[in-house]
């Protein structure tokens, strides 16, 4: 078994050599052993940029700190992927990770999908569970892991959901296989790809929006123009480069925008509709509203339809487009567009988000500077590289700090469908049909979450949220998945573990009566006579090797009383009783509140 | 472990739960008065309802005014666009798609205003008369989705409160666009404006007036305070106070944890990690934990069982039946009402939510449903409590609505977007009904001489705030006037206190 325990190993491993925060080392109340001891930083060592600190390190990584620093990047270690990031080192495996290619198109997915149930039935009919089953596909078994997990982040930010809102779920695959192909890509591209999207357009309704008309005083549609700004690029308020809000004379917060910036660019966004090959602009059946759809309409970017864009002035940001008599859609997109992206906020507004949503819930003010800076120039000019956005959260100093395994705040809660598909790749999951046909989570007695179906454009939880009457909240910290935790959604979750852990999930066989996703643990049944070594592979597994002693007893005690039965027990007595354990072990891992806790 | 053991510590937990509702320190003072206040008034209950309309309720197409001036107005304006939201005159008989409407002079297409006829008259008892004149009466109506309501509000079971919003103190449109009081911050945002209208401060806010009134009579409900304030399938900001956190329940039965294993009660529960979130966590399964089983039971036995299950939503003008989520949330609120007594429980406040009303887009195909389910789960919440194992509670039980924004009184085209002041019911048999609240506002954008006193551009300013409808609801339900003061800071920046609707 390739994955030992670190707890008797002193060696340091990389990810330790990155310490940058040495105070919270001084003031932590213990140090895991096997995580502590790093050597001390010097100035100069500071100074090298984050490859060089790794080559610079001569001590082996660690499978705990390669299986931490899989938790923040990917939707959750496995065997082959903690030896991948120890033989690569954390940097050349993002390297590697951001060169790989888009590993499996979601829009694909479906449309093999359909093509597969209208063999048998022509008049089968896709819809948005297939999306989701395309979502656990990749994630659990996509080897570009990294786009995996960053797309899913991307997903929460720039948000369309099914929700209340009737959204063609091949068009759905097609926004999510955008968010993915853009990932590493430059954000001015992520947010053109965003703003042209049909699902987009439709979701937040700037699809089809009309110019102003003085006779009637109706005016275009506001929505996407306001939470293009709110949500997806500057936010609210004009921030300082590490995320704290900038104030004025007496201390208030400084809008970014207001009703009159909306205005102007709910203006810019007029005339843009379905994509045609030839476009018509008038009357019921006209493409501009919708008539003789192009059967690729959905997954084409919109297109622009002159006569309905505004040309009156449009002022937004501090920029003014003046008044014209011909109407250029897409110059004034690229102005408004540029004008965004070039905004101070985005680095912090957008660098946050992602640190929250991988690695942890509150980062240090430096540490969104230093990613906010990687935005504004990733050291060879150019702004809006998220690859390097990316690769600079994952890297720093605060993520890179094994000593946070044992922080009072660090770290953030695990989503639910991260916890599940962490499951599946731990324990490698397969599904019998190949199609991944977990369906619907969303309800409140499953796991209250399925991807691209958030209850509305602000997502399952706000970035800014602190539980009341915890200790978080208490010192005033964020913890924004906690908005969906409650006394009814805690016990689903725990009733629902326990099912996947023990019966595996998704549509059940006919013929078997067997659960489409199910594991063996070929790998843990071998173990499962021994409950330490047990205990120890999915400790390795699922909690980076950090797991608390009296976890571990009570996970020990609880497997030690299923007996493993001895001949004339059959072998299938015998393999019950074995797969009881690993089932009992698993389940309480991923119960646990420990878990739950990622650090 | 046996059995036994398990139990007792389950039970030291509950009494664990039970200590950190006592320990909510700052409301100490508030909680003695308002045990003394309570013994005289023995074996009452009372709950509050508050129907959130998620997405902002375009109230102009809601609540309407229909005198000359005020319909010529609304009508010109929102007859306009690529699809016209404007609802007929009083009386217009309903006209069939593919038809010809003599009031639009169009063919009229499907799912339009034309294919429902006339908005639907209301009388206030109150006349109001109509803005700039002495003696005209003026008149109004309801949408046209809202007909459960018309009788409602003429049965003086429903009041309408007008031009209703978050203000920090008396604002006119003059100081409004010379910027020269304060107003409430971020007006026109979804999720700071929900967080406004539940808390009175933007999102980040930690305690909501629902919660903050639970808060303040904790004390009457004895050893089950942990259900004093509940949601179904929701965790809202409304409901949290200092020490009242939000028991959100299932719809169906509640998730309980029926895991044989003693190990893993341990386990899930275990608070005793160095990370907070950790603790955090485990902190509410053991919430979960302890009392899943007290709410099933409560709710599965007695009038808690017999309340009736609603009927599904048919559109009023034809369409397939839907299950109503309003009405299944508000008979899971009733069956609570109908445990109280076995709890133990004297004072209650429940959040049920409704929507997405963000009708940017299309507004004639989703707000009217929207509106229909509204009308019919109100009906049907009136029905169930007016029996409730043999007793009226209706009179106990006073439901509202609430929404983040209305919206803009001009088209987009097909829809309308984020505004501020909006109309609002309020529902139940100690409601002084057949009423509205407020003088409804002045209608139209300025145009020429005509100068809108009520509107800045296309959004009205409220003339009532959040505030002062919160206190009006508080007050009723037994919080004394201190504790008004610090729940709701800025109500002594108005005239009343109290909007005289309860």
């Amino acid at each position: 078994m390739s994955l030992e325990l670190d707890r008797n190993d002193s060696s340091i491993g990389v990810g330790s050599a990155d310490l940058g925060d040495t105070m919270r080392r001084l003031t932590a109340g213990f140090v895991i052993a096997g995580l502590s001891a790093a050597p001390l930083l010097t100035s100069s060592f500071l100074s090298q940029s984050a490859g060089n600190r790794e080559a610079a390190s001569t001590q082996p990584m660690t499978s705990s700190s390669a299986a931490r620093f899989l938790t923040q990047a990917t939707f959750g270690p496995t065997d082959n992927s903690i030896a991948d990031v120890q033989s690569a080192g954390y940097a050349t495996w993002i390297d590697q990770q951001e060169a790989m290619p888009v590993s499996a198109s979601h829009q694909a997915y479906i449309e093999s999908r359909l093509a597969a149930l209208q063999a048998t039935n022509p008049a089968a009919r896709i819809g948005y569970p297939d999306f989701f089953n395309s979502f656990w596909k990749q994630a659990a078994t996509g080897p570009d892991q990294l786009r995996q997990r960053v797309k899913l982040a991307l997903s929460e930010i720039f948000v369309i959901s099914f929700n209340g809102v009737l959204l063609d779920t091949r068009g759905v695959a097609s926004y999510y296989d955008m968010l993915g192909a853009n990932a590493f890509g430059n954000y001015r591209a992520l947010l053109e790809g965003v703003t042209l999207h049909p699902m987009m357009g439709t979701y937040l309704t700037h699809l089809g929006s009309v110019k102003e008309d003085p006779n009637t005083g109706e005016e275009p549609d506001q929505n996407f123009a306001r939470e293009i700004q709110q949500l997806m690029s500057i936010g609210l308020y004009q921030l300082n480069q590490d995320g704290s809000l900038q104030t004025d004379g007496s201390g208030s917060p400084i809008s970014t925008y207001s009703t009159s910036d909306i205005d102007g660019l709910s203006k810019v966004l007029t005339g843009f509709s379905w994509y045609s090959p030839k476009p018509t602009m008038v009357g019921g059946k006209a493409t501009f509203n919708g008539g003789s759809r192009d059967p690729n309409a959905t997954v084409t970017p919109m297109i622009a339809y002159p006569s309905y864009h505004s040309i009156s002035s449009k002022s937004f940001l501090g920029v003014t487009i003046p008044a014209s008599t011909t109407p250029d859609p897409s110059g004034d997109l690229k102005i408004a567009l540029d004008t965004i992206f070039n905004h101070p906020n985005v680095g912090p507004f957008i660098g946050r988000q992602l640190i929250q949503k991988l690695v942890t819930s509150n980062p240090s003010p430096a540490y969104v500077a230093r990613v906010a800076a990687v935005f504004n120039d990733d050291g060879t000019g150019v702004r809006g590289n998220l690859g390097a956005v990316v690769k600079a959260i994952l890297l720093d100093p605060e993520a890179r700090d094994d000593t946070a395994v044992s922080s009072q705040t660090f770290g953030k809660l695990r989503e639910p469908v991260v916890r599940v598909a962490n499951w599946m790749r731990a324990f490698n999951a397969t599904s019998d049909s190949g199609w991944w046909q977990v369906g619907s989570t969303s309800g409140s007695v499953s796991l209250g979450q399925s991807v691209m179906f958030s209850p509305s454009v602000f997502n399952f939880w706000r970035p800014g949220y602190s539980p009341p009457n915890t200790a978080l909240g208490a010192l005033n910290l964020v913890a924004p998945e906690f908005q969906s935790v409650n006394v009814s959604s805690v016990s689903a979750y725990i009733i629902n573990i326990h099912a996947v852990v023990f019966t595996g999930l998704g549509a059940k066989s006919a013929t078997t009566g067997v659960s489409d996703i199910y594991s063996t643990y070929a790998k843990e049944i071998a173990l499962a006579n021994d409950s330490a070594a047990l205990t120890d592979r999915i400790n390795a597994l699922v909690l980076y090797g950090q797991m608390s002693a009296s976890l571990r007893s009570r996970i020990l005690d609880a497997v030690n009383v299923i007996r493993i039965p001895t001949p004339p027990a059959t072998t299938a007595q015998i393999n019950a009783a074995l797969k009881s354990r690993v089932s009992t072990a698993v389940y309480m891992a991923l119960a646990s509140p420990e878990y739950l806790a990622q650090r | 472990m046996t059995l036994g053991e398990l139990d007792r510590r389950r039970l030291l937990k509950i009494g664990g739960a039970l200590t950190l509702f006592g320990g909510a320190a700052p409301f100490g003072l508030q909680l003695a008065a308002a045990g003394a206040a309570s013994a005289t008034a023995a074996l009452d209950y009372k709950a509050m309802v508050c129907v959130f309309l998620v997405g902002g309720n375009d109230g102009a197409n809601t609540v309407l005014a229909t005198d000359d001036d005020s319909w010529g107005r609304y009508f010109a304006t929102r007859n306009a666009g690529v699809v016209p939201i404007a609802l007929m005159p009083v009386g217009t008989p309903p006209v069939a798609a593919g038809k010809f409407s003599p009031v639009t002079n169009r063919t009229v297409l499907p799912n339009t205003p034309e294919t429902w006829g006339g908005v639907l008259p209301i009388i206030p008892n109150t006349p109001q008369p109509i803005p700039g004149t002495s003696g005209s009466t003026r008149t109004f109506a309801l949408h046209p989705f809202l007909g459960p309501l018309q009788s409602l509000f003429q049965r003086n079971r429903l009041a309408v409160v007008t031009n209703l919003g978050p203000l920090v103190q008396p604002t006119t449109k003059a100081q409004f666009l010379a910027g020269a009081t304060p107003i409430p911050r971020n007006l026109f945002s979804h999720n700071d404006q929900q967080s406004t209208w539940q808390s009175g401060a933007i999102e980040g806010s930690k305690v909501g007036w629902g919660g903050a009134i639970a808060d303040s009579l904790l004390s009457m409900n004895g050893a089950n305070a942990l259900f004093t304030t509940m949601a179904p399938n929701s965790n809202p900001l409304f409901l949290t106070g200092q020490g009242v956190n939000p028991y959100v329940v299932n719809t169906g039965t509640q998730p309980a944890n029926t895991i044989a294993s003693t190990y893993h009660y341990d386990v899930i529960q275990d608070a005793t990690s160095t990370s907070d979130l950790a603790n955090d966590y485990a902190a509410v399964v053991s919430r979960s934990i302890n009392s899943a089983a007290t709410i099933n039971n409560a709710v599965a036995q007695g009038a808690a069982a017999a309340i009736a299950a609603p009927p599904n939503y048919v559109s009023p003008f034809g369409g397939g039946s839907q299950v109503n989520g309003l009405a299944v949330q508000l008979r899971t609120v009733a069956r609570l009402i109908a445990a109280a007594p076995q709890l133990g429980l004297r004072r209650q406040v429940f959040f049920v939510t409704l929507g997405t009303f963000d009708s940017h887009d299309n507004q004639n195909a989703s707000q009217p449903d929207l509106l229909g389910q509204l009308a019919q789960a109100l009906v049907y919440f009136d029905s169930v409590l007016s029996n409730v194992g043999g007793a009226d509670l209706s009179a106990s039980v006073t439901t509202f609505t609430a929404s983040e924004f209305g919206r803009t009184f001009t088209t987009n085209g097909t829809g309308t977007d984020h505004a501020w002041g909006s109309h609002h019911f309020v529902m139940g048999g100690a409601v002084r009904g057949g009423d509205i609240y407020g003088q409804y506002p002045t209608l139209g954008v300025d145009q020429g001489a005509f100068y809108n006193p009520d509107m800045a551009g296309n959004i009205l300013i409220p003339t009532s705030s959040v505030d002062q409808y919160g206190a009006t609801l508080a007050t009723w339900f037994g919080v004394s006037p201190t504790d008004l003061s610090a729940i709701f800071p800025n109500l002594a920046n108005f005239n009343s206190g109290n909007l005289g609707f309860i």
